[in-house]
Parts: structure tokens; C-alpha cells; sequence
């Protein structure tokens, strides 16, 4: 196996009497999409500052590239998005991008020709010469987007990088982390909402009170979680139906859409039971699907505390 | 290195394009240029040849002396100049000089086109005014203050060498005698003279603690705003990721001195410019090269230039790094002023040891004070211009202040790399102290 991009190894971090991240582990290998999931507050942030040595842990220590360097030496080979986005407002969307690039040790020629292309990239060009407090806060946040990733960094580190952003916007981003990890690069973002990960992301860690609660591929989690879920939808016999779906011999969990449902079985017991008990009540079945746990219900069974968790579902 | 610098030119260039870093830049020489040309365009049309008739009611020849001492004075400093005055003497005995007097006021302050005989004014002389000094005039232009100066100093003369005669003293002589000492005061430096007056030296101190306490007050203040700034727009993030604190420390405050040196050369430059084209701006504009105002600059010896410099640059650095440091730990300029207050006060400190040393530039609190760091700067270069400092004293001095500096950013760079990331409440003194302290 090649040198993993990040490798955390037992760290812990405390601000004063409160432990932000309690010996945490894990290793982000090179290539592909990360996901750093978690509640608000599980300190998702916090270990995204430390990778990026902004704050420095208490104990453990976090490698990147099996270097023993800290990341601003790095830092040419690192792309960062903080969650606290922020930009020169009085600076011209051009020279800002090119700043971005001159920091990270381009040259100042090579950084605009860059920042130019992701302008046009962006659809962005028209406002190269604009200043960025005349943009809207969309364009800024592709601006930012841009300026993260001007110096083609090896890894990209993105906090909540799609917070906030429209449908469209959201979609040309996304691409563009595609992108980058299909060209063998590597991608850690951190979210709390689940769909968005469980689409893009190979590996995934979720973190709860700075602990780690889950970590492994996407495949590997949902095969993991050992429950076995079903969606059912009806047209006839919804009463029946609801009498069946509340034996606990049966169904552990049930959440009930009305029309549809979707049921847990309980353990060690085959679907092919239930399916065969609704046929002989004579249920009308529009839909009676096996399907993998979503990263929702494994993030709210794992975490726990499912007020903690902005329902993507309730949406 | 590089990145320094790249930090450095964003901030200069995002200075340098503010409205009001252009106006404020503007601004000065436009004054200095109006100051010095205005008095001279504003005088020129006061200055034009005065119609004045002389009610000669002497029994001697006092007013036909008036009358010649009058017309021979011009309207400039060239000979070849219009005359002052365009005089009219008409005798009078003492019972006829109101009537005579009268009959001339009746022309007074009319239009030229309207009467050609018409009259800027009456000089009435009597028989008495030899001797108690006391004329009359009657005119137009009675509050203007320096035309009246003009004629009454010129009257005043001719009645002072007039009484010498009477007296039997050559007013030559008396003039020769009356010549005053000039004493002319060179500095001298290691044995050798300079060439500085003593006045100058003053000066020259004078203006250098006085620039060096603006530029730190000014652009002091601007490097707290300027990190407040970063702080809230939470770019200081952004920053984090790829400079060390100490490098946007040292970029920020090199870039607003470098702001601020810029506009401060644009503003000698400008001073320079005009002193020494006066006589070619004075005729653009169609004035007397002798009618414009002049800036003196004093010489400026190199040894001093440098002296200056160097102590500007570490003051500068040593102030600048203290506001940026005090600017990270808050989040708005109004917290922030509560604590850049001890700075300022600092700085005030400094400009008023100033006063103290230019009086006694080697005694032992001049040479203590240019010892002391934050004091140094506004100190060492005064007394590098007032005196001949020892080499041993400069030495000490900068080893000193250059210590100082690396000790003030160290600890500005460990609160800075702290409070960059600190938003919300204010940090307690404690609190500074551990960011200092923590690894």
C-alpha cells in the first residue's frame, strides 16, 4: 500500500476543561474522496485545524505523506477551505486569486494564467477585474473554491464545503471534487449532511464528542451494520399490513411514511418472512425492496443523539 | 522570504488604491504648492501703483523730501520695476491746509473713468510733524494693512534722517553705527566643523522625531485596523493554512510602512521639487520669483540620513509589530483601543524625551534615553544632529534596540498566531500571557 496522505495517530485535544477530540485515530489513504462526518460540535473542525497545523494537538501526532514536516512546509502540496470562508473585499477577483497562489509559492505570471482558467471554469470570467465585494455571495464562494485549489494541491482539505451553497453551484463543486480524486489526487471534506457523502465518498470516519464512531469504506460500513433494511410501498391493505409490521418478532424498528414505509428487520430473522406474510394477508404491494442502510439511519444509530443531526430525510 | 514579501506588496498595493490614500497623498503638496503661490497671486493685483496727492503744509523742505523718498520706491525689488506711488505735492500755508486738504479728498476713492484727476489718497503734512511724528492720510485704502506699513515706514524715515541733520549728525554715520551683531553658529562634530548652523541641527532634530511620531501614530494605527480587518472577514484563516504567523506579522507591518514611506517621500519629494523650481513654477504662473513663499530645507548630512533611517525602520518595526499583535487579540478597533492606548502612550513618551534631550543632548538622561529602546528611535537620531555622539554609544544603542525588536516580535508573533483564531470575548491580560507561553 502507498503512503497514506494523512494519518492521525492518538490524538487529543482540549480547550481548557473541554476535550474537543478524545484519541483519535485514523488514516486517510492517497488517492480518492474522504469523508470526516459528525454532529455540530463533534470536532470535525478541530482535527481539519490540526491537520492543517493552525492549532497544535495536545498529544498524538498527525503525519502528511509520511513526512515528518509540519503542513506549512507543506503547504504547496496542500489545498485548504475553511468553514469560516473569507476573502479581501476590497481586492480585484484576479489579483486575489493570484495572491492565493503566490502564497502558496507560485509564481505570480503562473498564478494568474491559473486563476484565470478556473474563471472561465467557473463561468466567472466577465468579474475578473470586478472588485470581490461586488460579487454575490455565490461567486465568492466559488472565488474561495478557486483560491484553494489554484496551486493543484496533492490533498484538498474542505470544511463544509457545500454548506450553503445553491443546487447549481452545489453541482459544479461537486464535479469538481470528482475531478480531482479521479485524477489520483485526495480529498478529505468534512460534512454533517449524510446524502452528500454517501454519494461521493470512498472511505468515510464519523466522529461523535471527538471520538471516533465509524470508520472504513462506504461498502464496508453499510455491510458492517448488520441491520437489514426494507422499503415497502402499499395500495391495499395498509391496516393488515400495519398489524404484521408491529410484531417485534419480525420488524425491530418501523418508520412510517404513510404510503410507504421503511422497516429494520429484526436480527436473524430472512425478509423472505415478511414478504411471506404480507402475500398470505393479501397486502396490496406496490414495492417490497431490500435496500442498504443509508449513512442517515448508520449516522443516527451510531451517534445516538438524533436532535444532534439536522434530518436530511425531514427536508 | 518571498512570501514576506508577497504579503508585503498585497498590502502595499491595497493601500496605495484606497480613495483615501490617494487624496490624503495628494492633498499636501497641492497645499504646499497653493501656499506658497497664493500670497504672491493674491498680492499681485493689490499691488499696483497708488495715486497720492501730499498736503505739504511744512515751512521747510520736509515735504518735497517725503515726496522724493516716495518716489523712489517700486513696486518690486527691480529697478527697473513701476514705481510705488504716482505723487501730486501741493503746498499749503496753515490756514489753508484743511481747505486745500478738502478740496483734494472731494477726487479721493473715485473711479479713474470717472474723474481723471482721481486720488487713491491724501497725505497731509503739517508744520509739526517733524517734530512730533504725527501726518494724516486720507484714502481708499485704509485697512490695507501693508500699504499703510509701507508709506508710514517710509515717512518715518525721512523724519529720522531729517532730525539727525538738524541735530548736525550724518545720518551715515548713525546708520553705520546702528548695524547690528550677526553671530553665525556652526556645529562642530569630531573637531571638524559641519557646516550646519546650530539652528539648522535643531530644526532637522525637531522634524525628524516629529515624522517618526506621526508615521507611528498614523500607520500604527493603520496596521491594528488593517488585522482587525483580516480577523473579521475571517481571511486569517484562509492565511493560516499557508504562512507562518510570523510571516504575515512581518508582511503586514513592512507593508504599511512601506505605504507609509512611500507617501512620506512623495511628500519630500514635493517639498524639494518646489523649493528648488520655485523660480521656474513661480513663472508658469506669471508671479515674481521673489513674491513666493519658501520652504527652507535644511542640509542633511549622509551620516545623519542614515542614523535617521535605521532608527526609523526599527522603530517602526518595533511599534508596528506591538499594533499588529494588540490588533489579533480583538475584534473590534474600539476593544482594541483600550490597550493600543499604552502604546500611543509610548510613542508620546518618546516624542516628548525629544524636548528634553535637544536642550542638553549629552547629558545623562539624553544618554540613558538613547539607550532605552522604545525611546531610542525618536532620541538617538536628535542627538546624532545636535551632537557628536560616541560610536561606542550608537553601537550599544542599536545592539539594544535590535534585540528589543526580536523580542517584541517573538512575543507579537506567539499572541498573534493566538488571536488571529480567537473571536468573541475579549482576551484577560492571563489569557495573553499563556498564548505567549504555550508551545
Amino acid at each position: 500500500m502507498s503512503t497514506p496522505a494523512i494519518s492521525i495517530d492518538h490524538v487529543t485535544k482540549r480547550f481548557g476543561a473541554f476535550t474537543a477530540v478524545k484519541d483519535l485515530s485514523f488514516t486517510v489513504p492517497s488517492g480518492g474522496i474522504f469523508g470526516l462526518l459528525g454532529p455540530n460540535g463533534a470536532g470535525k473542525s478541530t482535527t481539519i485545524r490540526m491537520i492543517m497545523d493552525i492549532i497544535e494537538p495536545d498529544a498524538g501526532k498527525i503525519t502528511l505523506f509520511g513526512s515528518s514536516a509540519s503542513s506549512r512546509d507543506l503547504s504547496e502540496r496542500l489545498g485548504f477551505l475553511p468553514e469560516e470562508r473569507g476573502l479581501y473585499r476590497k481586492m480585484k477577483v484576479l489579483d486575489h486569486l493570484a495572491f492565493l497562489g503566490e502564497v502558496k509559492g507560485m509564481r505570480k505570471a503562473d498564478a494568474k494564467v491559473k486563476a484565470d482558467r478556473w474563471l472561465q471554469r467557473l463561468g466567472l470570467s466577465d468579474w475578473r477585474l470586478k472588485r470581490i465585494e461586488d460579487l454575490s455571495k455565490g461567486m465568492q464562494q466559488k472565488i474561495q473554491f478557486a483560491g484553494t485549489l489554484i496551486h493543484d494541491p496533492e490533498l484538498v482539505i474542505l470544511d463544509e464545503p457545500f454548506s450553503g451553497l445553491d443546487p447549481i453551484n452545489l453541482q459544479v463543486m461537486k464535479d469538481v471534487v470528482v475531478e480531482i480524486a479521479r485524477s489520483g489526487r485526495t480529498v478529505l471534506f468534512s460534512t454533517h449532511v449524510m446524502e452528500q457523502a454517501e454519494r461521493m465518498c470512498d472511505r468515510i470516519v464519523i466522529i461523535a464528542r471527538g471520538e471516533k464512531v465509524v470508520d472504513g469504506t462506504v461498502s464496508e460500513v453499510k455491510a458492517g451494520f448488520g441491520e437489514r433494511h426494507i422499503a415497502l410501498t402499499f395500495f391495499r391493505g395498509k391496516e393488515v399490513a400495519e398489524r404484521i409490521l408491529a410484531d417485534p418478532a419480525l420488524v425491530a424498528k418501523l418508520d412510517d411514511y404513510g404510503a410507504s414505509a421503511e422497516v429494520a428487520m429484526a436480527v436473524g430473522v430472512d425478509p423472505q418472512a415478511l414478504l411471506r406474510a404480507l402475500v398470505a394477508a393479501d397486502v396490496g404491494l406496490n414495492r417490497f425492496e431490500v435496500v442498504e442502510p443509508s449513512l442517515q439511519s448508520i449516522f443516527i444509530a451510531k451517534v445516538g443523539n438524533a436532535a444532534e443531526v439536522p434530518a436530511k430525510a425531514a427536508a | 522570504m518571498r512570501k514576506i514579501f508577497v504579503v508585503l506588496l498585497r498590502e502595499l498595493n491595497a493601500r496605495v488604491r484606497t480613495k483615501a490614500f490617494i487624496i490624503s497623498t495628494l492633498l499636501l503638496p497641492v497645499m504646499m504648492v497653493m501656499f506658497a503661490v497664493l500670497p504672491a497671486l493674491l498680492s499681485r493685483g493689490g499691488n499696483r501703483t497708488l495715486r497720492v496727492a501730499i498736503v505739504d503744509g511744512s515751512s521747510d523742505s520736509l515735504g518735497a523730501d517725503v515726496e522724493a523718498s516716495l518716489a523712489q520706491q517700486k513696486l518690486s525689488r527691480d529697478t527697473n520695476s513701476v514705481p510705488r506711488y504716482e505723487l501730486h505735492r501741493v503746498r499749503a500755508n496753515a490756514a489753508g491746509i484743511a481747505r486745500v486738504r478738502d478740496s483734494l479728498v472731494a477726487h479721493t476713492g473715485i473711479s479713474r473713468e470717472h474723474d481723471p484727476q482721481a486720488l487713491d489718497g491724501v497725505l497731509v503734512l503739517s508744520d509739526t510733524t517733524l517734530v512730533t511724528g504725527k501726518l494724516q492720510y486720507l484714502g481708499s485704502n485704509t485697512s490695507a494693512f501693508e500699504a499703510m506699513g509701507q508709506l508710514e515706514g517710509a515717512v518715518s524715515r525721512v523724519l529720522a534722517t531729517t532730525r539727525l541733520e538738524r541735530a548736525g549728525v550724518n545720518p551715515a554715520v548713525m546708520m553705520g553705527a546702528m548695524t547690528p551683531a550677526d553671530m553665525q553658529t556652526v556645529k562642530v562634530s569630531d573637531g571638524k566643523a559641519t557646516g550646519e548652523s546650530g539652528f539648522a541641527s535643531f530644526i532637522i532634530a525637531y522634524i525628524m522625531g516629529f515624522i517618526l511620531y506621526l508615521a507611528m501614530i498614523i500607520y500604527g494605527q493603520q496596521t491594528l485596523t488593517s488585522v482587525i480587518e483580516e480577523k473579521t472577514s475571517r481571511i486569517m484563516e484562509v492565511l493560516m493554512s499557508s504562512l507562518r504567523p510570523f510571516q504575515m506579522l512581518l508582511g503586514k507591518v513592512l507593508g504599511v510602512g512601506a505605504t507609509g514611506l512611500l507617501q512620506l517621500s512623495i511628500w519630500g519629494g514635493t517639498i524639494f521639487l518646489v523649493t528648488s523650481q520655485h523660480a521656474r513654477i513661480a513663472h508658469a504662473i506669471g508671479v515674481s520669483a521673489d513674491a513666493m513663499q519658501q520652504f527652507p530645507i535644511p542640509s542633511m548630512a549622509p551620516d545623519l540620513l542614515v542614523v535617521f533611517l535605521v532608527y526609523f525602520v526599527l522603530g517602526f518595526l518595533l511599534y508596528g509589530a506591538l499594533y499588529a499583535a494588540i490588533g489579533s487579540m480583538f475584534n473590534t478597533v474600539q476593544e482594541a483601543q483600550q490597550v493600543s492606548m499604552f502604546v500611543n502612550m509610548a510613542i508620546v513618551i518618546g516624542f516628548f524625551t525629544l524636548f528634553a534631550v535637544m536642550k542638553d543632548p549629552t547629558g545623562s538622561l539624553a544618554v540613558t534615553a538613547s539607550m532605552i529602546p522604545f525611546v531610542s528611535p525618536f532620541v538617538m537620531p536628535a542627538r546624532w544632529s545636535l551632537t557628536a555622539v560616541p560610536h561606542s554609544e550608537l553601537a550599544v544603542s542599536l545592539v539594544l534596540s535590535v534585540l528589543a525588536l526580536l523580542a517584541v516580535t517573538w512575543v507579537a508573533g506567539r499572541i498573534y498566531r493566538t488571536g488571529v483564531l480567537m473571536y468573541g470575548k475579549k482576551p484577560s491580560l492571563m489569557e495573553a500571557m499563556r498564548w505567549i507561553k504555550a508551545k
